[in-house]
This record gives structure tokens, C-alpha cells and sequence, in this order.
């Protein structure tokens, strides 16, 4: 039993080192620059794939 | 409504057919006199308008009917229901003009085997002013990605060279009213960034770590009542050990340095008191581990992950407010026309010399500090002055860089090159104080600076009493480490942050941004408040006072005239006129042939009669005759005649009006306690007069930006700690002479820069909220030191004994660390002003 207790915890430290490295990775793609944007983002509607207009002058 | 909602659009399809609008529009009812996509009142006689599904839409120009049919036509029409009217738009003389590819090429970078621009969008506001850019952008050809960052309203656009040019891009921004200008990284700003991340990743891990970390405690804790196998305990404890290295070692890396450069100094600080504390229970614990024991490793982790989360609040809020810097710089940033000889030449404004020529049109901004040699034109000088009403500007003036050209092409002579500029001059003061570290634990450093040394003496006493009595090498030691382990826990070292976190916290919430917290400190022990009058006690636009109309006029024939010829003008007196007259059922018609005169007043004809309305100045200058002598109106208050065919018709007296919420504002201060003065540049008897009716202690007038903080530096000799409210750069001296300065916002951010503390919206009753957070966060503070110190009596003489058993310890380290952020979390809960 003990075996098996000291195997998770050592799981449990890897994931833990997991989220960890994920968050790293995260931050350095600047996932955190801007906080304020992605909340109003998912109230955008999404485009129709071939809607876009070519005909607006420019 | 200053300037108000009313982009700059170009009229780019001016003469294009109306097409049938096929998109359905939820358009709410267009009032008649105000133009559909600007919200304008139209002025009389241009009234455009455009019939569709919608209804009939009315607009007050072609060109706000062209970006109105540019929006439809890309399928975009749902702006209109989406956008915010709550909140001011791009201002009527943002930067607008032509872009040229050659200028710009210099901005642009690679980017995955295409190009990138950063561009900064003046104008955005809202989320559906990303929404548009991002879509009317993402719809060029060529254009691969859009991102516009809200928080800073700078987008960053990744193309195809060979499809699309940066020029196209720009007038495509211009086209639907926003501001597009080129952005140029900074070293200091790049900086700033890199170490944000690098706190960011040092809390990311504390957290991660502490978090798996207090699983392993808990079960510790638990084998301690409950038993358990030594091997297990054994195992937990080196596996606490690994988790805690890191965090003390990397993630506290910046207060062990701090504590050294402490130690260096000489002058014990905060960071020594938190090292010590994380040291010395990390080390006990390691030794422990090795040599079997009871350890403390979250103690350790505690402390550091704590700080570090108010040191990260602390950060972002102080680059909430250093926003600013960057919007003040870009208001120089863009381009000028150089003269060249004759031709003129578009430059970076960052290549003018002293000495050279330049023109400004109508609608820019002045990218540097000049002076005018032809021409004549209305300035206005907000930004920097704070001053609402438009400077009239005639050949040999001085201008100011950053402040708008409104309505006359001027040749400007350079004074100074842009990097010197009186904008740029200020910026670089702000960036200096913001970068100088803020000394957030004043009263702690104060602390910990008898606390420190006093705790090591007693350790090495205990140790050498231990050692002297007969006990082992390694029990004395664990003893001595026991009482500097008790003796700087969790409690003292957390008793500020987490207060000051906390008030910090509440009082953003409320809508005061603190930049930093010892701003909290000194606005607690503040004792006399200073106001300015102009902008901060009063509203800085006009209201009408008194109609006096010269025998034989109507009163209120002489409003319908007045506010008839004003009706096409944007300027605040033009617009108090009218407001008055419509708030009174005053009719009025629209006058013709309505001419500005920059600087004098207005001309049009009613009724076929010729009206003129303005100074007294500029009417006698037209030739009006029987110009009264009682026109010297009451102290204060601006007198603005009226004259009807050449004839004076009588005067309409304005004045500045009192902010509703400043007699509540000064009754609060009286009632804590606390001395009010009123410093003012306007006359001795209107500043006393306004002082005596705001129940202001003293007024004192006719005072430079200079004097202001001379009387300021004189008052804190004399041993006031003096707070400062005040508003644009005109009392920049002032604010920072006094010990807390406070802008009042009215719009500038200039304003908000020399300001130590940031009333989110301007409203004097925040001001008072803010006084009161930092009083009740002071008092917070105090008690929780009071706590530690206590905790500290009893504590060490037990630990010097020996007696203090672990669970004790344990016990008594939890507890009052659990006091502590307990006491600190209450003004979270407190009642928000």
C-alpha cells in the first residue's frame, strides 16, 4: 500500500509540473498581454465561411 | 459634451448613388436633428438623407453618409446597434490625413515569412470599436490577421506586402473614423513588458509549487495526530523540500538581492524581514528533513507567494495608469509637413531641428513646441492646460506641441526639436518617477529596521545561553533557529502587503487606482487639502448666470438672437447659449451667413438683420455703436454682447459652474479633521468668494503655476502633510510639490500622470472614498503589526526556553498568519463609497 501511495504521489507532483509548464508556455505566447479583449470576443458572431466581401472598394 | 461622439470621416464616396440596403437595420428612431452615424446635431441648412429598409436616416455630412454606406455595404451594419454612445469618441480633431507608403515601410517587421505593422487606433473605446476594426481590416485583401488589443488599443496586422500596402491599411482605419497611427517600440516600454512576464512567470511557479506543497503539509499535519510511518513522512518531507526550493530560491530570487543590497546598505528593509523569515524556516526544515523532525516548508513558500501577488496587483495597476504615458507621447507621434524650400515634405516629427518650418492645418495636432509666423488660428490646448475653451492664436504666439490646430493652416516656426518638447519633457518625468521603485512598506521598512537586528541578537543569545548550559551543538542551534523562526513569520511580513493589497483592491473597486502603496500612507496621515478652482472645484464650462439686455430689448428676444447665430457653433459658450434658450422654450431660428471669427465671437443674419455676438472687443471692432460701460460684469464671469445691426443689444453674463459634489467633498474634510485652502490663479475676490461659499478655509488668488507650489513647499515646512487636488499640467508644479497630488480628471492624461492617485471618473465624492480607504487600510495595518508584535512577546521567550514544541509552533503560525490576512480581508467587505 505504501508503494502505491508514494507512486501517486509522485504522479501527483507531475502533474502538478504539468499545468506548471503549461502555464510557462502560455506566458511566453502572451496569452496574458490582454486580459480585456477575450471576455467580449466570444460575444462576437462568427462568420460565415465565404461571406467575406471582395466587392468593397478600397 | 466635449467635442462629443463625431468621428472624422473623409468623404470618400461622396458622390456615390445610394444603393439599396439590403441589410435589415434594428435602427433606433433617428432623431431629427442629429446625424445618424455621428450623433452631430446638424447644423442648419446640410441636412442629407438617405432613405432604405431602415426608414429615412438623416446625416450631417456626405462623408458620414459615406461611412455610414461603407459600413453596410461590408455587411458591418450591426456597429450602429452595438456601439457605446455612453463614452466620448474619437475626438472632432483627431489626427487625419493623407499616408504614404515610403514613411511608413520603416515601420514594418517580418513575421512568418510575411509582414507585420503596429499600428495605435485612437478612438477605440469600446468592443465593438475592436469588433469594426478588426473585421473592415480582416476584409482587405492581403490582410492575414487582425488583433486589436483592447486594453491598449493597438492592433497589430499581419500581411502581404505584395497584395496590400501599409498606406492602403491606414486610410482604411482613417475611412471609418478611428486614427491610425504608426507605433514605435521603446526601450523603457520593452522593459517594462519584460518584467512584467518575469514577475509573472516567478508567481506562476510560487503558486504551482506552494499548491502541491500544501497537500504534502496537510498530510504531515495529519500523520502528526494520527501517526504515521516514518518512511512515508520521510519521503513526504523530501518531496516538500524539492517543491520548496524553487520557490524560495528562484521565485524569492528578487527579495533575497533586495535583503543583500539591504545588508550592503546597511539599512534593514522589508525584503531582509522576508528573506529572513523565508530562510531561516526554510532552513530549519531542510534540517529537520535530514536530521528528523518537524518541518515548515509552507512558511517559507507562504510568504514568498503572498508578496509576490501584491507585488503582481501592484504592477498591473501602476501600468494601468501609465497608459497614460503612452497616449500623452502619441499625441505628438504621427507626421509633419516639413517645408523644404517651397515644397513641403512629409517627416517623422522625431527628425524636426529647432529651426525649421512647418505647416499644421487645420485638425492636426502641433508636433512640436513652435512658434506661429503666418497665419492665425483657434487652438486648443487642453491636453495640456486642462483650459476647455480654445486659445485664439495670431502670428508670433507660441504654440504647444500636442495641442490641435482647429480651425486656420499655420507656418510654425520650431522652437524645439520634438524630443524636447514640453510634452515629451513631462512624459519623461512621469516615466522617472513611475520606474523609481515604489517604497510600498514604509512603515514596515521602519519596523523591521529596529526588528531585524534586535531578532538576530536574540537568536545568537540563545544559542550561546543554550550552548553555555550544557546542551548539544545541533539542539542549541535548532533553538536559535526556532526563535527567528517564530519571531518572523508570516505575521509581520504580511501584515502591510496584505492590508495594502486589500485596500488597494477595494478602492479600484470603488474607482480610485492607488499608484503605489505608500500613496496609501501619506494620503492617511494628510492634514490640509489644497484645491484648485478653475476645472477641479468648478466644471470649467460656462454656464449663463444673467441676461442684461440694453433698454428697450427683450430679454428674451436678445437670448433668440444670441442663440440663433450661436446655432452652428461648437464652442462651449455657443452651446450654453442654446442650451439655456431651449431650456427655457425660447424659440429660436437658424441664422444665415453664420461666420467665425477665431478668437473674437460670431456674425449672422437674422431675420435679415446682421447679428453679431462676442466680446466686447470684437464688437467694437465691427463698429457697434452705444457700447455699454457695464458690461465689467461680477468677479469671475465672462460677459458675451450682443449687437443687432449695429447696434448693442445688451450682454448675457456666464460663468463657471461648481461641481455639484464639491460642497459634499468639503464637508468631509472638515468633518475629519482636516484643513481645506483654495489656491487659484483667477482674482483675490472672486477665489475668496468662492472659498467662502464652499466653506473653504482660506482662498488665495492671483497666483503662477509656480507660486502655487512655492506656497505648497512654504505650507509642509511649516510642518503640514499636504494633499493637492488639482487638474491639468498648469498645476503639475503643485501636485507633485505636495505630498499626495490628486488630478482630477477632466479628460486630460496629462492630468492623470503627475497624479498620484487615479479617480477612475471625475467625481470629487471619490476623492473622499479614497481618503477614507486609506485611513481605515493605515488603521488595518496597525493592528495587524500590533498583532505580530504581540505573537512575538509570548512567542520568543518560549522558543529561547526551548519549550515551544512543534505543533505549537505550527499551531501559532497558521494562527496568525490566519489573523492577519483575516483582519486584512475585512476592507474588502466594507461598505463601498
Amino acid at each position: 500500500m505504501d508503494d502505491s501511495l508514494i507512486a501517486l504521489i509522485v504522479l501527483s507532483l507531475f502533474l502538478g509540473c504539468g499545468c506548471w509548464l503549461v502555464f510557462l508556455w502560455a506566458v511566453q505566447k502572451g496569452e496574458f498581454s490582454d486580459i480585456e479583449r477575450p471576455k467580449h470576443r466570444m460575444l462576437d458572431d462568427d462568420e460565415e465561411p465565404g461571406q467575406r466581401d471582395k466587392s468593397i472598394p478600397d | 459634451m466635449r467635442a462629443g461622439v463625431n468621428p472624422v470621416i473623409r468623404p470618400m464616396h461622396a458622390t456615390a448613388p445610394p444603393s439599396p440596403l439590403t441589410l435589415s437595420l434594428t435602427a433606433r428612431e433617428t432623431e431629427k436633428d442629429s446625424c445618424f452615424h455621428c450623433g452631430v446635431e446638424i447644423p442648419a441648412g446640410v441636412l442629407i438623407q438617405e432613405s432604405g429598409s431602415a426608414g429615412t436616416l438623416s446625416f450631417c455630412c456626405r462623408g458620414c453618409q459615406g461611412a455610414y454606406m461603407l459600413i453596410c455595404e461590408a455587411g458591418l451594419a450591426d456597429f450602429y446597434r452595438r456601439r457605446n454612445w455612453s463614452e466620448p469618441g474619437v475626438p472632432a480633431d483627431a489626427f487625419q490625413g493623407s499616408y504614404h507608403d515610403g514613411y511608413l515601410s520603416r515601420f514594418i517587421y517580418p513575421c512568418n515569412e510575411t509582414s507585420a505593422i503596429d499600428i495605435i487606433i485612437d478612438g477605440i473605446h469600446c468592443a465593438s470599436c475592436v469588433w469594426l476594426n478588426e473585421k473592415i481590416l480582416g476584409r482587405l485583401d492581403g490582410v492575414q490577421d487582425v488583433r486589436v488589443n483592447y486594453a491598449t488599443g493597438r492592433a497589430r496586422v499581419v500581411f502581404d506586402p505584395h497584395a496590400v500596402s501599409p498606406a492602403v491599411i491606414f486610410s482604411r482605419i482613417a475611412e471609418i473614423g478611428y486614427g491610425p497611427r504608426p507605433y514605435t517600440r521603446s526601450a523603457a516600454r520593452e522593459g517594462a513588458r519584460l518584467e512584467q512576464r518575469d514577475l509573472l512567470y516567478r508567481f506562476g511557479t510560487a503558486i504551482f509549487l506552494t499548491m502541491q506543497l500544501m497537500a504534502y503539509s496537510f498530510a504531515l499535519y495529519a500523520g502528526y495526530f494520527q501517526g504515521i510511518d516514518s518512511r512515508i513522512k520521510g519521503y513526504l518531507q523530501i518531496f516538500s523540500l524539492l517543491v520548496t526550493t524553487p520557490v524560495v530560491f528562484y521565485s524569492g530570487w528578487p527579495f533575497l538581492t533586495g535583503a543583500w543590497r539591504g545588508i550592503v546598505n546597511r539599512t534593514p528593509n522589508m525584503e531582509l524581514l522576508i528573506a529572513i523569515g523565508a530562510l531561516s524556516s526554510y532552513s530549519y526544515s531542510a534540517y529537520a528533513t535530514l536530521a528528523g523532525g518537524e518541518v515548515y516548508f509552507e512558511t517559507a513558500a507562504m510568504i514568498v507567494t503572498l508578496i509576490l501577488a501584491g507585488r503582481l496587483l501592484e504592477n498591473s495597476a501602476r501600468r494601468k495608469a501609465a497608459g497614460g504615458v503612452e497616449r500623452l507621447l502619441g499625441l505628438c507621434a504621427g507626421q509633419a509637413h516639413r517645408f523644404r524650400g517651397d515644397a513641403l515634405e512629409t517627416v517623422d516629427p522625431a527628425e524636426l531641428r529647432a529651426g525649421e518650418l512647418i505647416l499644421v492645418g487645420p485638425g492636426e495636432r502641433f508636433p512640436v513646441d513652435g512658434r506661429i509666423i503666418e497665419g492665425s488660428t483657434d487652438v486648443d490646448e487642453s491636453p495640456a492646460t486642462g483650459e476647455a475653451l480654445p486659445v485664439f492664436k495670431n502670428t508670433g504666439d507660441r504654440v504647444i506641441a500636442g495641442s490641435s490646430n482647429l480651425t486656420g493652416a499655420v507656418r510654425v516656426f520650431c522652437i524645439r526639436e520634438a524630443a524636447e518638447s514640453f510634452i515629451a519633457r513631462v512624459a519623461r518625468l512621469v516615466e522617472e518617477a513611475q520606474s523609481r521603485r515604489a517604497p510600498i512598506q514604509g512603515l514596515a521598512d521602519r519596523v523591521s529596521a529596529y526588528f531585524v537586528p534586535a531578532v538576530l541578537f536574540l537568536a545568537m543569545v540563545t544559542f550561546c545561553w543554550q550552548n553555555l548550559a550544557g546542551a548539544p551543538f545541533g539542539d542549541s542551534l535548532m533553538s536559535a533557529l526556532a526563535v527567528v523562526v517564530i519571531a518572523c513569520p508570516c505575521a509581520l511580513g504580511l501584515a502591510t502587503p496584505t492590508a495594502i493589497l486589500a485596500g488597494t483592491g477595494a478602492a479600484a473597486l470603488g474607482g480610485v487606482i492607488f499608484k503605489g502603496g505608500d500613496i496609501l500612507e501619506r494620503l492617511s496621515r494628510v492634514n490640509l487639502a489644497v484645491f484648485d478652482k478653475t476645472g477641479t472645484l468648478t466644471c470649467g464650462s460656462p454656464e449663463l448666470i444673467d441676461i442684461r439686455p440694453a433698454p428697450g430689448t427683450d430679454p428674451r428676444e436678445l437670448l433668440s438672437m444670441a442663440a440663433s447665430v450661436e446655432s452652428g457653433s461648437r464652442h462651449p459658450i455657443g452651446t450654453a447659449i442654446r442650451e439655456h434658450a431651449a431650456a427655457n422654450g425660447i424659440p429660436c431660428t437658424t441664422g444665415s451667413e453664420l461666420k467665425v471669427v477665431a478668437g473674437g465671437g460670431v456674425t449672422g443674419k437674422v431675420a435679415g438683420e446682421l447679428v453679431a455676438v462676442g466680446s466686447g472687443r470684437f464688437l467694437a471692432g465691427l463698429g457697434v455703436s452705444a457700447l455699454s460701460g457695464d458690461i465689467e460684469a461680477a468677479s469671475g464671469a465672462m460677459v458675451v454682447c450682443v449687437a443687432r445691426a449695429g447696434r448693442y443689444c445688451g450682454a448675457i453674463i456666464m460663468k463657471d459652474r461648481v461641481r455639484e459634489d464639491a460642497p459634499e467633498l468639503i464637508s468631509y474634510f472638515t468633518r475629519a479633521g482636516i484643513g481645506t485652502l483654495l489656491l487659484s490663479g483667477d482674482r483675490q475676490e472672486s477665489t475668496g468668494e468662492a472659498a467662502a461659499g464652499l466653506g473653504i478655509g482660506a482662498g488665495i488668488g492671483e497666483l503662477l503655476p509656480e507660486e502655487k507650489a512655492s506656497r505648497i513647499d512654504a505650507l509642509r515646512l511649516e510642518g503640514a502633510t499636504v494633499l493637492m487636488v488639482g487638474d491639468g499640467i498648469n498645476d503639475a508644479p503643485a501636485l507633485s510639490a505636495a505630498d499626495v497630488g490628486c488630478a482630477v480628471a477632466g479628460g486630460t492624461d496629462i492630468a492623470i500622470e503627475t497624479s498620484d492617485l487615479v479617480l477612475v471618473k471625475p467625481n470629487l465624492e471619490r476623492l473622499a472614498f479614497a481618503h477614507l480607504m486609506a485611513r481605515r487600510t493605515m488603521s488595518v495595518v496597525r493592528q495587524n503589526l500590533a498583532w505580530a508584535f504581540l505573537y512575538n512577546v509570548i512567542g520568543i521567550p518560549l522558543a529561547m526556553t526551548g519549550r515551544l514544541t512543534p505543533i505549537y509552533a505550527a499551531a501559532a503560525m497558521a494562527l496568525s498568519s490566519l489573523c492577519v490576512v483575516g483582519n486584512s480581508l475585512r476592507l474588502l467587505g466594507g461598505r463601498r463609497g
